[in-house]
């Protein structure tokens, strides 16, 4: 595993570390300060050893000289103390609770959510902890999965309880929670030979009525949008753990693109854990833009926003290889996006019995 | 036949005054409904607000609008006041004759340049309803008051009286009343809201008669109150005699041919300002005139070459005849603190600022500019700033675009004031109203309509100035709010938010709390100002305080300026600091050298103000270093109070001399001239002609 777990002491010091900093600037007649990489795109930069993408040596000081900044470091030391007090009581919270509580931190209470979702990264990036160490939860939904393949959870009583994807499921799936660490999931065995990760609920519906997990020994996992940490981390652990290859099956638009790149290659927001969330083996199956003209798919004309965005990634670094470059260039002529329902213009087994076992053979999956 | 000839010639005059009224109702205010019941209020206001400030009494005025008909658009008006009231045997002249009263035949400056006058009103209600018009009146000598109804009688242009009596006059709590007048009139009109409404024009004449009570009764019952913000009454002003440079030929005709002067010289001297006895001969001398020519016996050339004297085309030793500036006592400026009052108790706003320039003549007419400006509160921050035009106190709701004010308010780049105007082009957008009020004793307008002002670039240069000085208020406004909002956010950060990291990071750490005094002086590593301006209840005094921080490394020295308002009687106390007066309205003080840490408070209090006349004192300094909460003296502001003190100090000479010049002479001639207050002269608004030789 790319990232060590830390212990509960451990948490506790690296916190301690970012308080002393503090600490020490206004003992030495200093403005407090908190020193952080800079959280932008100028700062990302691809780790050739690991195969994502990782903030680069921009750092930034937060300094106590604006009122903002300063408000910014009082609510870092009463998340850290409340983090202290999880750790000591063995609870945890969710992102939203934890800004609730601050109502009763006066001076350092949160303006908004989206404050405090902010800090908690800023937190794990100075500490190099992660949010399951702070015992703090996203409000993220996890995705779900269905497929021959089977998995240990430690349940509430905490007793591992044995679960089949398959077996011991409805048609919902097997629902991924957010934490799929160690010591709460254990992934046992399969019997497949890839898994794939879907869009669009309306599309993960479809093949699993069609039975295709069975008829192509695959998972199939339904990605619910952009994915949660949650869902790209256990992508991440079966495709190490069990050397499975990983395709993934979006609409064809820009915005499908970067979830791409978000599990294949990380997300921006959360570079500082790349190399433990993303899947650098990922492929993307489709819909891609020659699809959209090979199979005559009914398509809608590129919005302004949709071109801003495939401009964007034409000069992403993540999307640099030349296939992207081929890709984002032939929808852009083409002026068209497609989504994956739209292969229903075929009837409703289209999907399952000729466009996918196509698109599987070219990768020699199928 | 003489009898059916007579008839005949009756009719015609009755058709020609109610064709006069439909030909001309544009421009007497009755083109439309809705306008016909605004000009009614306009001219009972105008009437009460006048007739109280000759009576020196402050004014309080009722205004009622009942809608008697709503199918037919009838509606009664009704406006009292608590003014002197009027004789009774005066009632029927001031109501039922056309053009009556002093006012058209003065040169001063008064509200009743426009319209024909409350008569106006009684006819275009005889007109629309047959209705006459009922007053009441109570003058303080008389027990009872006089009622009568006033009919207009078409033919004869005079007025008809019926149901005339007297009868007690009870004020709503029972007492007799002392003085006063009420107006009911019933009319074809149309009550409106907005913009352009009685609702408005009240509020407007409201503005700038801050010493006026106005309440207003809707016809839906809604009572809308206007209160009185100063017991100040408007300076009485003074009438003058015409400027030879605003002088037109045909009036100067006027003027020689009803003239019982016997000399030319004496003619000069006495029907006109600005001409002294040594002036009168060089006049003459330069139009080629014996100064001993009768008056009366002016041939046209003569004229004619008179009039070119006056202009300065005909010359005495080679250089035209150096008049003295018209007197500018005339004019009543409403004053800038006033202004402030009626806007704030108007307009619910965050800042004002006002300005009364100083008189001018353009001309031979004075003239006096008064511009205020207010910002924030509850105004549309998306809609084109609120307007507010006045000629001569009398609010103008029609016609803004093409209004000198307008013009000059739309010449301003308000872009650089922190105002929106895309393209720099019109009218500016923000959450603002901009008012102008240009007094003079000859209002010129665009026409008879009288709603909006007539170019004239001496004027709207003059608004110019005071729109830009205004607009740097504003601007200085908004940076110090900024300035503010930075220096209380570094308050908080040293005061609240810096101990609680303290504190906090200390406990976390299980380590005692450090102290603060190295971190606050990097943090600010400045000099600050606080300044407090607030009312003090016990005292009935405004009590400053400007507050000093030094908050950096280094000792500084500095000498602090403040604001205060000296002109409008503002009386500086308990100023224990000591300093020394810098310009009219601008104190100094020289502070001792203040070390890293220290901080220091100037206090004193003004005295001769009234609660909300003196919210905010502007802080300047002198120094090196920038003092935030401050703002760096601009040694220009200062040069331009002098300068206006400088021009102020000379009118005030030139107008003692003027009136010194001329006062022996008046005595000689008393019998001549001063038995009549009122210069032989005839209005300049060609009204006096519409019906002909009534007057």
């Amino acid at each position: 595993m790319a990232q060590k777990r830390m212990s509960a002491e451990d948490t506790k010091v690296a916190m301690h570390s970012v308080v002393g900093e503090m600490y020490d600037k206004i003992v030495n007649g200093e403005p407090p300060t908190m020193t952080l990489p800079v959280r932008t795109k100028t700062n990302i930069g691809f780790d050739k050893k690991l195969g994502v993408y990782k903030y680069g040596k921009k750092r930034s000081t937060r300094d106590a000289t604006s009122l903002g900044s300063a408000k910014q470091l009082l609510r870092a030391l009463h998340v850290i103390e409340f983090i202290e007090e999880m750790i000591d009581s063995g609870k945890s919270s969710t992102l939203r609770e934890m800004y609730y509580i601050s109502e009763s931190w006066g001076l350092g209470k949160f303006g908004s959510q989206n404050e405090s979702n902010n800090l908690a990264e800023d937190l794990e990036i100075v500490t190099k902890c992660l949010r399951e160490d702070f015992k703090l939860r996203p409000e993220e939904d996890g995705a779900r999965m269905i497929g021959n393949l089977t998995l240990q959870e430690r349940n509430r009583r905490g007793e591992w309880m044995r679960i089949n994807a398959r077996d011991d499921v409805g048609d919902s799936g097997y629902g991924v929670p957010y934490n799929v660490e160690k010591e709460k999931i254990e992934l046992l065995e399969h019997d497949i030979n890839f898994i794939m990760a879907i869009e669009t609920g309306g599309m993960f519906d479809r093949l699993v009525e069609n039975g295709f997990d069975e008829d192509y020994k695959c998972g199939l996992l339904h990605l619910k949008g952009q994915p949660a940490r949650s869902t790209r981390r256990i992508i991440k652990r079966m495709s190490e753990e069990w050397d499975l290859p990983v395709v993934v099956f979006l609409d064809g638009d820009p915005w499908s693109f970067r979830i791409f790149a978000s599990i294949a290659y990380g997300a921006i927001k959360t570079a500082h854990i790349s190399e433990y969330l993303a899947t650098p083996s990922a492929t993307y199956l489709g819909i891609t833009a020659d699809d959209i003209m090979a199979y005559e798919l009914p398509s809608d004309d590129l919005s302004k926003k949709d071109i801003e965005a495939l401009n964007a990634e034409l000069t992403d670094p993540r999307f640099a290889d030349s296939w992207w470059q081929e890709q984002i260039n032939m929808m852009l002529e083409l002026g068209k996006k497609a989504e994956q329902q739209s292969l229903a213009k075929y009837g409703l087994d289209f999907v399952t019995d000729t466009y996918l076992p196509e698109k599987l053979a070219e990768l020699g999956l199928a | 036949m003489s009898g059916i000839a007579q008839k005949l010639a009756a009719n015609q005059k009755q058709v020609a005054i109610s064709e006069f009224f439909e030909k001309n109702k544009h421009f007497l205010g009755f083109d439309s409904l809705s306008r016909s019941l605004i000009t009614a209020v306009k001219e009972a206001v105008d009437n009460a607000l006048d007739a109280c400030e000759e009576a020196r009494i402050l004014p309080t005025i009722n205004v009622q609008v009942t809608k008697i008909d709503a199918k037919k658009d009838i509606i009664e008006l009704t406006v009292e006041d608590n003014g002197p009231g009027i004789p009774q045997k005066s009632i029927e002249k001031v109501f039922g004759q056309l053009l009556f009263g002093s006012r058209f035949h003065a040169i001063r400056q008064s509200r009743g340049q426009q319209g024909i006058g409350i008569t106006g009103v009684v006819m275009y209600s005889q007109l629309t309803t047959g209705k006459p018009t009922h007053v009441k009146s109570k003058i303080a000598t008389e027990a009872t008051a006089a009622v009568v109804d006033i009919g207009l009688d078409t033919r004869k242009n005079k007025a008809t009286k019926s149901n005339s009596g007297r009868e007690i006059w009870e004020e709503e709590n029972g007492e007799i009343k002392k003085h006063g007048l009420e107006v009911t009139c019933r009319m074809k009109a149309k009550y409106q809201k907005g913009r352009q409404s009685v609702w408005q024009y009240l509020r407007m004449t409201s503005i700038v008669n801050p010493h006026a009570e106005i309440t207003f009764t809707d016809p839906e019952g809604e009572i809308h109150f206007w209160p009185r913000v100063t017991e100040r009454l408007p300076r009485k002003v003074e009438s003058i005699k015409p400027h030879p440079h605003g002088i037109l030929l045909g009036q100067l005709q006027r003027m020689l041919s009803e003239s019982k002067d016997s000399r030319m010289s004496v003619f000069l001297r006495m029907n006109f300002s600005g001409v002294s006895g040594r002036a009168a001969k060089e006049l003459c001398a330069a139009a080629e005139i014996e100064v001993n020519t009768k008056p009366k016996s002016m041939k046209p050339d003569q004229m004619r070459a008179l009039l070119e004297a006056f202009q300065g085309e005909k010359m005495f030793n080679g250089k035209p005849v150096k008049l003295l500036n018209p007197p500018t006592n005339c004019l009543s400026p409403i004053e800038e603190m006033l202004i402030k009052k009626g806007l704030s108790k108007t307009i619910d706003s965050r800042y004002a600022t006002t300005m009364t320039r100083v008189p001018n003549v353009s001309l031979g007419n004075p003239y006096q500019v008064e511009v205020g400006l207010i910002f924030g509160g509850n105004m549309a921050a998306d809609k084109p700033v609120e307007v507010l035009r006045f000629a001569n106190r009398v609010p103008l709701m029609y016609q803004q675009g093409g209004c000198l004010l307008t013009k000059a308010i739309e010449s301003v780049d308000w872009r650089q004031y922190g105002l929106d105007q895309p393209g720099a082009k019109g009218v500016p957008k923000g959450p603002a109203a901009i008012l102008v009020h240009l007094a003079s004793t000859n209002v010129q307008f665009t026409s008879e309509a009288k709603e909006a002002l007539a170019e004239n670039g001496e004027v709207i240069e003059e608004v110019r100035k005071a729109m830009l000085e205004m607009g740097r208020g504003l601007r200085k406004h908004l940076e110090k709010k900024k300035k503010m909002a930075k220096t209380k956010e570094k308050f908080e950060l040293i005061n609240d938010i810096l101990p609680a990291i303290a504190k906090k990071s200390a406990e976390i750490l299980e380590r005692p709390i450090p102290n603060l005094s190295g971190s606050i002086t990097k943090i600010m590593s400045a000099v600050i100002s606080e300044s407090e301006t607030a009312w003090n209840k016990a005292t009935k005094m405004t009590d400053v305080s400007i507050k000093i921080y030094n908050y950096t490394a280094r000792a500084r020295a500095y000498t602090i300026l403040a604001t205060w308002p000296e002109k409008s009687g503002g009386i500086m106390k308990n100023n224990v600091f000591g300093g020394r007066k810098e310009a009219t309205g601008v104190w100094a003080w020289k502070l001792e050298t203040l070390q890293p840490g220290e901080n220091l408070t100037i206090t004193f209090s003004l005295d001769g103000l009234e609660k909300g006349d003196w919210t905010e004192t502007d802080v300047f300094y002198r120094g090196s270093q920038e003092i935030i909460g401050a703002l760096k003296m601009d040694e220009k502001y200062l040069d331009e109070i002098r300068n206006q003190e400088k021009i102020m100090q000379e009118l005030e000479a030139k107008s003692e001399s003027d009136y010194t010049e001329s006062s022996p002479n008046e005595e000689t001639t008393q019998n001549e001239e001063e038995a009549q207050p009122e210069p032989a002269v005839k209005p300049p608004t060609g009204q006096a002609t519409l019906f002909g030789g009534e007057l």
